[in-house]
């Protein structure tokens, strides 16, 4: 056992340090520095710098010197827990991240928890009314949803639900310089903006989890175990509560887990659409002004949430079903 | 036990969507009532442009100006030229060297101190140190500045190394900082308390929310300028404009040509048209690829381009065909008398003499470059240069640009109201003199009389007789078309007069909402 747990903590080590070494390598690799700004998008305007200009910037920020020297600063650095400073932002890339973070995990999770609930619990029933009209209807809905782009469930929801029917606010996170009067109403203001961005999310994952716990539902159903139980004259609802679904649980929870890294891409999308102020957001903007520190400390974030998810989805992989050793 | 887990975890799903809705309701309410509010408040497009100290905010326009509504300059830029600001005269000796500014005697800092000739001092001086984001002074590897004096409490004269027709506005552009705030910070990049936005301008930052994207500013009771008529500038965030403005989220948005008719012709609307100061153009690489040398094939290529399709496909008519000259038409200093092309493929046909050449044309990512890209693959094609469209992201195409990695460049970039020596760094060739991109010319072309015509444009202190070079400097410019210039947008903004209708240009740029006299009483 603890031979096991020594290889694993190796692993999840290892891969730790691969992953780190390529976010510090590959946004150096891509053409373009941080400090050069020569074309805009139409109609804005940049300062540009001079050769000048740029060097003293390239001293000021470490960047004049030799990559591997960078490299091993910047490993002693994160092992201290800094994460450096941000080039555009003239922040702290660890406060920028932490005042984002709650943001994209507030809505990333609570869009996994809806759309794997909501998914698992509608594809239950569809399998269980197998070749039923319900079960085609669901099908064919869930099935276009799965294959719309994120970006455009949200680009409908703000132009019918926020504009058009202006039940939700438009853009942001929570309505700029209000003073509430109490936490409650903080509370109210917070899940209107959310509401949007989580649904366009959920949608997404709904259909996911609808047609994972339909095939596997569908599967189990056809197992022995099923007809006895049936033989024995159980409830239906029992059946497929008690029998099937938590015989079929377990790839779910595990693709819930993993799931989250495709919830952080579709936050990047959602969280542009609705200019809502997110890590995924963060990314972009890193990516687009080529902010190496920030954008290895939101990679990171990243990175390390993933790797949580997955060493947690082998942990409760293994708890629910008792023959994966 | 497990039933009930889940009935629990129903009812709250169900609990945070009623909460939604009603906050939903709850959130007009209180619009509502801030609209019966006596302070005129406007409403502006946000995102995070940084913290609006002159080391804190982002190297874009957004940023700049945010920074510019707290820390006032010695000089304004107004509607048609430099306007006296910080300094109400000034006077510059004969050889050009010496600038005597005059200060205002009643101003003061945000914190209620007052702005002396001491503190413009420890400004420049503190900037040939520590140089802020944005930065005129800057020059090759030194500063402008050789020599900074007191006169008394409210003259200050600034000697510079070597006299030129900038300096002027180079300096008055620069913000002026409170020596008793900035003199103890070592390090004016991470300074970022609420100190570090204590300026003397119109308006005082009251909240700036970086996650939103979000900033509030209040106006200074105590400035000693045009009283401002916007109490309050608010930005806030927008995910579409047109959407927000409709809304009335926003007072004032950017709108595309084929939206116009929505707002024409309607009381309750007003449109402008913004001046030409943003472009395209295309630069051709004569290091990589001799052939441009030729001035019969860069003249081909202008014959062969067809500036007023691309304005009306592109653009949607919302440009203008830009000058061979370079200088935009709504420039100060336009030469209306420069040569322009036109589209004559005939022409093109026969300066290239049955020759074919096959070019790689670089070019960004976004809709309107590949557009335009497209576009000229056609025409170009037509008269027999074979183009090939390479795209790729916006930061990649300017590192490319840096290294001189490209045949046929493609590119867009704002700026083209600013002083006319931005010829020089465009178009003539200095040895030895700046190495960054817009600032050594055109790769591998050097042209005698521009570079002359650029030298003595830069020397002559008569603005007059500086006129007349620049004017003859488009017009070889043009003739010799060592770059062209494809078209300056003329975007259009949609505002509500009945609630404000303050908006104006200054001379050299192209945003309303940049322009600080937009917010103030001044005629």
């Amino acid at each position: 056992m603890s031979q096991g747990l020594s290889r694993k903590i190796i692993e999840y080590a290892l891969t730790f340090l691969v992953i780190v070494s390529m976010n510090f390598f590959l946004p150096r690799l891509m053409p373009g520095d941080p400090f050069t700004f020569l074309s805009t998008e139409e109609g804005s305007i940049t300062i540009i710098y001079t050769k000048e200009q740029i060097d003293r910037y390239k001293a000021y920020y470490g960047l004049d010197q030799p990559l591997l020297r960078q490299y091993v600063t910047y490993l002693a650095c994160l092992g201290r827990g800094d994460l450096g400073y941000s080039i555009y932002f003239n922040e702290t890339v660890g406060r920028i991240i932490l005042n984002r973070i709650p943001w994209t995990l507030t809505i990333s999770i609570i869009a996994l928890v809806l759309g794997g609930l909501g998914g698992t619990l509608l594809g239950s029933l569809s399998a269980w009314r197998r070749n039923e009209s319900m079960d085609q209807g669901l099908y064919l809905i869930m099935i276009v949803c799965s294959e719309i782009p994120t970006f455009l469930v949200g680009v409908f929801l703000l132009f019918f639900v926020a504009a058009r029917l202006r039940w939700f606010p438009l853009a942001g996170g929570i309505t700029p310089f209000a003073n509430f009067k109490t936490g409650f109403a903080r509370f109210n203001d917070l899940a209107a903006h959310a509401f949007l961005p989580i649904m366009t999310l959920s949608v997404t994952r709904l259909a996911d989890f609808y047609l994972l716990a339909r095939n596997t539902i569908i599967n189990v159903l056809t197992k022995d175990f099923m007809r006895t139980a049936q033989a024995k004259g159980l409830r239906k609802r029992r059946l497929l509560f008690r029998h099937a679904l938590k015989n079929a649980l377990a790839p779910v929870v595990t693709r819930a887990f993993l799931s989250l890294s495709t919830v952080f891409n579709g936050a990047i999308l959602v969280e542009n659409v609705f200019n809502y102020p997110g890590v995924g957001r963060l990314l972009r903007e890193a990516v687009i002004v080529r902010d190496y520190p920030l954008i290895q400390g939101v990679f990171l974030f990243m990175t390390v949430t993933v790797l949580i998810m997955n060493l947690l989805a082998e942990v409760v992989y293994k708890q629910l079903d008792p023959r994966v050793n | 036990m497990r039933r009930k887990l889940m009935n629990c975890f129903i009812f709250i799903i169900i609990a945070v969507m009623c909460v939604n809705m009603s906050g939903c309701i709850f959130n007009k309410k209180s619009e509502k009532a801030s609209a019966d509010q006596q302070p005129l408040v406007i409403n502006l497009e946000g995102g995070d442009w940084g913290y609006p100290t002159p080391y804190g905010h982002y190297q874009r326009g957004p940023g700049i100006f945010k920074m510019q509504l707290l820390f006032d300059s010695l000089l304004q830029r107004g509607e048609e030229g430099l306007i006296p600001w910080l300094a109400e005269q000034w006077e510059v000796s004969s050889d050009g060297k010496e600038y005597t500014f005059t200060l205002r005697e009643d101003v003061k800092w945000h914190d209620g101190q007052n702005l002396t000739a001491e503190d413009v001092k420890f400004s420049f001086s503190y900037f040939a140190v520590h140089p802020p984001v944005f930065d005129k002074l800057q020059e090759g590897k030194g500063n402008l500045v050789a020599a900074i004096e007191v006169v008394d409490e409210h003259t200050v004269k600034i000697v510079v190394e070597t006299a030129n027709a900038t300096v002027l506005e180079r300096l008055g552009a620069m913000r002026i900082i409170p020596e008793h705030i900035w003199a103890k910070v070592d390090d004016p990049k991470k300074f970022n308390t609420p100190e570090a936005v204590i300026g003397c301008g119109p308006y005082v930052l009251k909240a700036y929310d970086r996650e939103q994207g979000a900033y509030r500013f209040e106006a200074f009771s105590d400035y000693w300028g045009p009283q401002p008529r916007v109490d309050v500038i608010q930005f806030v965030p927008v995910s579409d404009g047109i959407l927000a403005f409709d809304q009335g989220e926003i007072d004032l948005t950017s709108v595309s040509p084929d939206l116009l008719a929505k707002y024409e012709d309607k009381k309750e609307f007003a449109l402008k048209r913004n001046p030409a100061f943003w472009g395209y153009r295309l630069i051709f690489n004569m290091e990589k690829r001799p052939e441009f040398k030729e001035k019969s094939l860069r003249q081909a290529i202008a014959y062969a381009v067809d500036q007023d399709e691309l304005v009306e496909k592109v653009a949607r008519g919302a440009a203008r065909p830009a000058s061979a000259g370079y200088l935009p038409v709504d420039h100060i200093w336009f030469n209306h008398e420069a040569k322009q092309y036109g589209y004559y493929p005939e022409r093109a046909k026969e300066l290239l003499e049955g020759k074919e050449y096959a070019f790689t044309l670089l070019t960004g990512n976004n809709n309107a470059e590949l557009r335009i890209a497209e576009l000229l693959k056609i025409s170009l094609g037509t008269v027999g240069l074979k183009v090939q469209v390479k795209s790729v992201d916006m930061k990649t195409r300017d590192a490319a640009v840096k290294n001189k990695e490209y045949e046929m460049v493609l590119y867009g970039h704002g700026g083209w109201g600013n002083d006319a020596d931005l010829l020089r760094s465009l178009y003539a060739r200095e040895e030895g003199v700046g190495c960054s991109p817009s600032a050594d010319g055109i790769p591998g072309y050097t042209n005698v009389r521009i570079n002359e015509l650029c030298q003595r444009q830069l020397r002559e202190m008569n603005p007059e007789r500086r006129k007349e070079l620049v004017m003859e400097l488009q017009a070889v410019i043009a003739e010799e078309i060592p770059q062209l210039p494809l078209y300056n947008t003329t975007g259009y903004i949609v505002y509500r007069p009945e609630k404000y209708d303050g908006w104006r240009y200054m001379f050299d740029h192209h945003e309303v909402t940049h322009n600080k006299l937009s917010y103030l009483e001044f005629k």
